[in-house]
Parts: structure tokens; C-alpha cells; sequence
């Protein structure tokens, strides 16, 4: 299990590494490419959590991230659309796609308690690795103001949600 | 007469102002950055708060206890309340429960 975790969070690691050492930070679009990727991969484990875990916290865990992510997105989308911005696909976006996909494979093998524990683990390394990249990446290269100010806005909620994957972490040990 | 008239007329203006100021104040809580602004509010029974969400994320306030459920809050909405009986309403969003606030009725 730690084999998945270590695998997880060095993909996640890389992902956002290739971001950082880009010459020229990502633009306006790609961060776009980059936000709505990322809530959706965490919606989308939530949707597994919710059909594999039998545990009732983790199973409100798993909600509060479908409803709270896709939230996010609904809002990234209304905004991109009154920008005029496409969200566009970059290597950070394709290789966090990839990486998730690889997380969702090997997490949908697993049951009960293993998969409890491996999905509580990949939220808290997941949502370490995304607030790390809103602080290195995202916002400091974000140049519009109102897309600098959607990622700022949605920070509380991801280090909340950190928090609260952390406390469930302890939790199930 | 006249004076009589002046009189009922003078108390007719005091009671309305009595009876708007009984209808209370209205306190606005904003919800924003995964925490209720202000946490702690003190009323006086008859007031109305409303909470509005400025989040990004959907919120609820909720007082189990004391029946208080204002369900789902999107983005913008609002909820109204008029605090009536005096004591004190611990509150969380039901979606966060790491969320607090609490309400004084005076």
C-alpha cells in the first residue's frame, strides 16, 4: 500500500515539477486546462470512493469531494466562458490526466479497508501536491486578475479539505 | 379637542416607531473562505441575520439543537433567520463540519 501512496505522490511530484521548471509559466488557458482537470480528477475518485468504500466517514468524505470539486468547476467553467478563455491542455494537465488514471486503476482493485486507507492516503498527498502547485504555479502565473482571483478564492477549501482527509488519515490507522 | 387629537396622534407616531424598532435589526454573516465572517454574533431577540455565501463551494448552516437548517446554500444565496429565543445557537455547516459559529440572542 505504501508502494501506491510513494507512487502516487511522485507522480503527482513530477506532474507539477514539470510545471515549475517550464521556462515560461503556464498561460491564462492552460492554467484553465490545469484547474478543471484537477477538480475533476478528484471528483472523479470520489465517485469510486463512494461505490467501493463501505465506511460511512470516508463515504461523506468522498461527497463532500464530488459536491465541493464540482462546485469549483461549475464556477471555473462560468468564468472561462465570460473571459472568453478555452482551457487548453498542457503537460501538466496531460500527465496529471495519466497519473490519475493510474491512481483509479490500481484503486478500483481494492476493497474494504485497503481501499479506504489507499484512497484517504492519495487525497492527502493529492491535495498537498495541488495546493503546493496553486502556490508555486498557478497563481503566480495567472494573469488575469479575475482567474488569479477564482484560484485564491479556491484555496480555503482545498487546505480544508486537507485537513479534514488528514484527520480521517489518523483515523484509519 | 385638537389637543386630544395632537395627543393620540403623538402616541400613534411613538408606537409605530416602538413597533418597527421591535421588529429588530438585521446582522449580515458573510460565508467566505471556508469560515462563517463574523464567527460570533450577538443579537438582541427579534433580530434577523442573514447569511450569505460568497464562497466558492456550496455551504449549509445548520444548529442541530436548535432545529436551525437553512439547507444547501450555492454560491450567492442567502439564508434568513429571526433569532427569537434568547441564549446562545452554536451553528457548523453541515457540509464542513470544521466549519463553526455561534449566535448570542441577548
Amino acid at each position: 500500500m505504501r508502494a501506491l501512496q510513494l507512487a502516487t505522490s511522485l507522480a503527482a511530484a513530477s506532474v507539477f515539477a514539470i510545471a515549475a521548471a517550464q521556462d515560461k509559466g503556464p498561460s491564462d488557458p492552460q492554467i484553465a486546462g490545469i484547474v478543471v482537470a484537477a477538480n475533476k480528477i478528484d471528483v472523479d475518485a470520489g465517485k469510486i470512493a463512494k461505490s467501493h468504500s463501505k465506511n460511512k466517514e470516508v463515504q461523506q468524505f468522498a461527497q463532500q469531494m464530488i459536491t465541493d470539486h464540482t462546485a469549483v468547476n461549475k464556477q471555473a467553467g462560468a468564468l472561462a466562458k465570460k473571459l472568453n478563455v478555452k482551457p487548453a491542455e498542457s503537460d501538466t494537465s496531460k500527465s496529471l490526466k495519466s497519473a490519475a488514471k493510474d491512481t483509479q486503476a490500481k484503486l478500483k482493485k481494492l476493497k474494504g479497508a485497503e481501499f479506504d486507507k489507499a484512497y484517504v492516503d492519495n487525497e492527502v498527498a493529492y491535495h498537498e501536491q495541488v495546493l503546493g502547485a496553486i502556490d508555486k504555479v498557478l497563481i503566480p502565473n495567472a494573469k488575469n486578475a479575475e482567474l488569479k482571483g477564482l484560484i485564491e478564492k479556491v484555496r480555503p477549501a482545498f487546505e480544508a479539505h486537507l485537513e479534514h482527509a488528514k484527520h480521517l488519515q489518523a483515523s484509519l490507522k | 379637542m385638537k389637543a386630544f387629537l395632537r395627543i393620540v396622534l403623538a402616541a400613534a407616531l411613538v408606537f409605530g416607531a416602538a413597533a418597527v424598532h421591535a421588529a429588530g435589526k438585521t446582522h449580515a454573516v458573510r460565508i467566505e473562505g471556508m469560515k462563517f465572517v463574523p464567527e460570533r454574533l450577538e443579537v438582541a431577540a427579534g433580530d434577523t441575520i442573514v447569511w450569505t455565501n460568497k464562497d466558492i463551494v456550496p455551504h449549509t448552516v445548520t444548529a442541530a439543537e436548535a432545529k436551525v437548517e437553512s439547507g444547501e446554500l450555492p454560491t450567492g444565496k442567502s439564508f434568513k433567520f429571526v433569532a427569537r429565543k434568547s441564549g446562545e445557537m452554536s451553528y457548523i455547516c453541515r457540509l464542513h463540519p470544521v466549519m463553526h459559529g455561534m449566535v448570542v440572542v441577548k
